[in-house]
């Protein structure tokens, strides 16, 4: 027989032991293989993240006017899109002459943030997690970061959208 | 009379599954807290915080780099304890 | 395990069949008896055999079974075939030197002695042994079988194959291997 077939023969038969002490063996090691692969593969996500954090250029905002003053009552919520189409937020009109946007995607899965007047807050339905109207932290739940805001510029008797802070 | 030579071959096999059942667990134990520590530079990283990367990616590389390690030392014992393949 | 080994000596049996009821009262192979049971030459002589599986240390039937279903244990004891893998495809029934392994239709399933696994692993006898009025099956210390006139060989000899066992067969004394040349039993050369 030559010596490659001989070759791959030994090796089928070592990976497909009869022994029962062999294949737990080459089981054992797949697994160990497989978790090693993960663990490099957290590596790469680990290392993604520093890359990505030393790639990026500071991100230009457009500005971009997002609602008139007095075009909604006080306690009552606008939705707009900003910085990009897709991605929404939401303005609220906290008093007669205060306003504040936030991000609409909630930091924990993404569900839709609603305002509940009642309790003067934004809440997201899926898993109860609870922003600040003020600052937009974290009050309850499952959300670890705050929620995006979104500055806005009084322009006159227009509401215009400068940049999200912090930065996404 | 042939002498029974399989109790010393599995022996020796035993030999390499304590090792390895060792060493899985170890990796288990290090993937773990790799998962959290790239859950936890990613949420720091998106809220804003972007100083965690670096040490995070450290950190991570030196437990992926054990994990090798480990799984290369599994490698050498099973290559010991069975010479012929 | 435990010191015991399995000796098989043919002239000793008597042909009660206690070792075929004493097998097939286990609940683990459902009342199909593991004893390959023969009648040497039943027209002529009332001569039998009683024989359990070899369990070779390098089992023929393990390696030609394309589906790895059947295993070798940690103490050299070749398992049955497990019933998810087997395929019924008779490969082991074929390559068997001895014609051990049997083919159960109804479960499409080859079954085999597999020591009484459940037994001898905690150092008791399997159930053959334990019966056998006359010990042509035996499961002693290698001490207690050297007071016989027969000595015990596991190594045979079939064509280009040497097959080295864990069940010793008796064989008398200065045998070196017990050499076997399958065409001298065939039908052509008996009775030509």
């Amino acid at each position: 027989m030559p010596e490659r077939v001989e070759e791959q023969e030994r090796l089928w038969r070592d990976e497909f032991s009869i022994s029962k002490a062999d294949e737990r063996y080459v089981n054992r090691r797949q697994l160990a293989k497989f978790l090693t692969l993960g663990s490099l593969g957290m590596f790469a996500g680990n290392s993604w993240i520093l890359i990505r954090s030393w790639l990026r250029e500071a991100r230009v905002y457009q500005r971009r006017v997002v609602a008139k003053a007095g075009e909604i009552p006080v306690g009552a919520v606008k939705l707009f899109q900003y910085p990009t189409p897709g991605e929404q937020c939401i303005l609220i009109r906290t008093a007669e002459d205060a306003y504040v946007a936030y991000s609409q995607k909630c930091t924990h899965l993404s569900c839709a943030v609603f305002y509940s007047r009642a309790h003067d807050r934004l809440e997201c339905p899926c898993h109860q997690g609870y922003f600040s109207v003020k600052d937009g932290s974290v009050l309850q739940g499952p959300p670890t970061r705050p929620l995006p805001r979104v500055i806005l510029e009084r322009s006159g008797e227009e509401l215009i959208a400068i940049k999200m802070e912090p930065e996404v | 009379m042939a002498p029974r030579s399989s109790p010393r071959k599995f022996l020796q096999q035993r030999r390499g599954l304590t090792a390895i059942d060792a060493i899985t667990a170890l990796i288990v134990v290090l993937l773990v807290v790799q998962i959290w520590l790239l859950s936890a530079t990613l949420d720091a990283y998106l809220a804003g915080h972007a100083e965690t990367a670096l040490p995070g990616a450290i950190v991570s590389g030196v437990l992926c780099a054990a994990c090798i390690g480990m799984y290369g030392f599994v490698r050498r014992v099973d290559r010991d304890s069975r010479p012929n393949r | 395990m435990y010191g015991y080994e399995f000796y098989v000596d043919p002239s000793r049996c008597i042909g009660c069949q206690a070792c075929v009821k004493a097998c097939e009262e286990c609940e683990t192979h459902r009342g199909h008896s593991m004893i390959n049971f023969d009648f040497v030459d039943r027209a002529e002589t009332i001569a039998t055999a009683a024989y359990v599986c070899w369990h070779c240390e390098d089992p023929t039937c393990a390696q030609v079974c394309p589906a790895d279903a059947i295993k070798i244990g940690e103490d050299g004891v070749v398992m049955s075939a497990l019933k998810p893998r087997c395929i019924a495809c008779e490969n082991c029934v074929l390559a068997c030197p001895f014609g051990i392994p049997k083919i159960i239709p109804e479960y499409e399933l080859m079954m085999k002695c597999d020591m009484c696994y459940d037994r001898t692993s905690v150092g008791k006898r399997p159930m053959c042994a334990t019966v056998c009025p006359s010990q042509a099956l035996a499961y002693l210390r290698p001490e207690e079988i050297a007071a016989r006139r027969e000595k015990p060989s596991n190594v045979f000899q079939f064509g280009n194959q040497t097959i080295t066992t864990q069940v010793y067969m008796m064989t008398p004394p200065g045998t070196e291997s017990v050499t076997l040349d399958i065409t001298e039993f065939m039908w052509e050369k008996t009775n030509a």
